[in-house]
């Protein structure tokens, strides 16, 4: 049986069910890399070029861990997962910077994925990534149908407020009684890292107030938000997020938005500022939180702190 | 026998501790340098507070700043409360009418917007320092001037010599290019105070809604060239508070009393912590690939904390030592 190896890090977060069952209903064995942890960070800010964001050099490390333990190693070359959207541009190079930056790799399955006018190309990778294992065309139909179906199921466990770790064991969010609701925005594949925004999400819940992401609000609402834009927003997440913002302030209720960035992304560094902008019109608590490779808690745990403070002194007139 | 409430704020630089009475007044008040050794210095404080004002009833104590987890375990802290809140409730207690608080102190920096006595928006520092009192520190030291007499300095200044403020790299480098120049001393100081300043209100102020009253403290509030180049940027008056040094020691106890006021009793361990012997016990936790750096905290042979692990495993054993 070959073996491929998913890394868990950047799409992981999204797409990870259907990549799952695509590639073992076409016999195949995936092999996922572990939780991030320090030798994983640290073995991918080793091989991955210095200027890359923090979550690029996470990949690299999870692909460093899997590249001796599997056959394949699947870094699809994503350039758009939407409809006349891109994502980051660092995507589409993201399996050239792995094959140059790391030796010893096995065959690398780096299937091109651009949605930009359709949805032909994504029919070509499928067929693509299929033949490798198979040469039923209907076999490959197949495995795509129900690992499609397998990431509805996902997609709406992660509606019903779970995370994508709870979601993946077909769990949805635990119960719980919260006090009031917080909106955490972000890149999935740093709000949803416990090893990268150092467990925000258990810490919030922890403190008794029940997070809401972006993937916790359907895409419906979320397009037609975005609808509302002065301007068409070309980047499939920078438009989730904003929009997200916005719906969760005005139809979840949320007291605050806490927005989580990764040093040395380009795009949240004007989504950031367009976003806080937006929430600063509604009269909302805005909290951005920037996370790189240092391991020191204390700086984010004193701004969640007084954060949450602030919150409750504007609810109860008493900062204690 | 008279109640007091303690505030201890262990910051990078400085560890200040203060006494407040019933009535909220400050009876004492410490400002030591932690030199990198916050167990040391919490004991000095309250050995020289022992010295100075005898065996004093205390009703309550609060921590502050980045070392406050470490010195609310070593003197059983009612509460242990981040320098934004400590801040807020110190500067609003001195006026309660003040609506903007710029605070530097050694390695950050923060602003803290308040309307109606209540915080409404914060912004602290990121990866940079060069807004902070270190920077000034590594300034002053390059020019050979001690940093106390830096802002009196400054004041002297009668031409604007232009610094770059976005890094202390090359406000350095534009600084020694300044002097190359034959400019004088007493304007290049004041042109880094406006470097200062400016990056502070860039990073920082960045679409806050700055308004007056604005009370300026932390240790770099002490520097008179820092206070000016404030209010010509800001176009308003700065407030310093008296105790602009040890807000955040007052903050929280502040806050400490109002704990103790609706618990009803303290936890503090009473002054003689002085006296017990602390110590630290690294511990490298090879139990998963995290590595995590694990510090254990000993008073007088026996663990009464633990923490630096991101699993809980050492950090849990917390509430079985109380």
């Amino acid at each position: 049986m070959p073996k491929v190896g998913i890394p868990r890090a950047l799409l992981y977060y999204n797409y990870f069910p259907l990549w799952k069952v695509f590639f073992e209903e076409l016999g195949a064995e995936v092999v996922l890399s572990g939780l991030t942890n320090k030798k994983i960070l640290d073995d991918g800010v080793n091989c991955c070029v210095d200027d890359a964001c923090l979550p690029m050099k996470v990949f690299h490390g999870h692909a460093v861990h899997l590249k001796d333990r599997v056959d394949y190693l699947f870094v699809p070359r994503l350039i758009s997962v939407e409809k006349n959207e891109y994502i980051c541009p660092k995507f589409c190079g993201l399996p050239d910077m792995v094959i140059n930056s790391i030796e010893g790799l096995p065959k690398v399955i780096d299937c091109t994925i651009n949605l930009r006018d359709g949805n032909k190309s994504l029919r070509k990778a499928v067929l693509e990534v299929g033949g490798l294992f198979t040469g039923s065309l209907s076999r490959i139909y197949n495995a795509y149908q129900k690992a499609s179906a397998e990431l509805a199921d996902y997609e709406r466990l992660m509606l019903n407020g779970a995370t994508p770790l709870e979601a993946l064991n077909g769990n949805g969010p635990p119960p719980a009684d919260y006090q009031y609701s917080i909106g955490l925005i972000g890149h999935p594949y740093n709000i949803y890292d416990n090893y990268v925004s150092m467990s925000i999400i258990e810490k919030l819940r922890g403190r008794g107030i029940n997070v809401l992401t972006q993937d916790m609000v359907c895409k419906e609402e979320l397009d037609r938000i975005a609808e509302g834009f002065t301007k068409p927003m070309f980047w499939s997440f920078g438009k989730k997020i904003m929009a997200a913002s916005s719906y969760l302030i005005d139809q979840r209720n949320v007291r605050g938005i806490i927005y989580l960035v990764a040093f040395g992304c380009g795009l949240d560094a004007l989504v950031g500022d367009l976003v806080e902008r937006r929430i600063r019109k509604k009269g909302v608590p805005f909290c951005m939180i920037t996370i790189d490779e240092h391991t020191g808690e204390a700086g984010v745990d004193t701004r969640l702190e007084a954060f949450i403070d602030m919150l409750e002194w504007r609810d109860t007139q008493k900062c204690l | 026998m008279k109640k007091y409430y303690l505030g201890i704020d262990v910051g990078s630089v400085s560890t200040n501790l203060v006494l407040l009475d019933d009535q909220g007044s400050l009876v004492y008040r410490d400002y030591l340098k932690t030199m990198g050794q916050p167990i040391k210095v919490v004991q000095e404080g309250l050995k020289i507070l022992k010295e100075r004002m005898g065996d004093v009833s205390i009703a309550g104590a609060g921590t502050t700043g980045s070392g406050r987890k470490l010195a609310g375990i070593m003197v059983g802290a009612d509460v242990v409360k981040n320098e934004i809140t400590t801040h807020a409730v110190a500067a609003l207690d001195t006026n309660p009418a003040v609506n903007t608080i710029l605070e530097i102190g050694g390695q950050d920096s923060k602003i803290i917007i308040l309307r109606d006595g209540i915080v409404s928006d914060f912004a602290m520092n990121t990866v940079c320092a060069a807004g902070t009192g270190s920077f000034l520190d590594r300034q002053a030291a390059r020019l050979q001037i001690p940093i106390e007499e830096f802002g009196d300095l400054a004041l002297k200044s009668t031409t604007e010599v232009r610094v770059a403020g976005r890094c202390a790299v090359f406000a350095e480098s534009d600084m020694i290019h300044k002097q190359q120049l034959g400019h004088r001393v007493e304007d290049i100081v004041y042109g880094l105070c406006q470097a200062l300043v400016r990056n502070y209100l860039n990073n920082l102020g960045k679409g806050k809604d700055i308004k007056p009253p604005v009370m300026f403290q932390g240790g770099v509030a002490a520097n008179r060239g820092i206070r000016e180049a404030f209010r010509r940027e800001l176009g308003m008056e700065i407030e310093v508070p008296t105790h602009y040094d040890v807000m955040g020691a007052i903050g929280a106890a502040l806050i400490a009393r109002e704990a103790v006021k609706s618990r009803g009793i303290t936890s503090f361990k009473g002054l003689d912590v002085s006296q017990c012997r602390f110590g630290v016990r690294p511990i490298d936790c090879g139990g998963c690939a995290n590595m995590c750096e694990i510090v254990e905290i000993i008073r007088d042979g026996v663990g009464i904390a633990c923490w630096g692990d991101r699993c809980g495993k050492w950090s849990s054993r917390v509430g079985k030592y109380a």
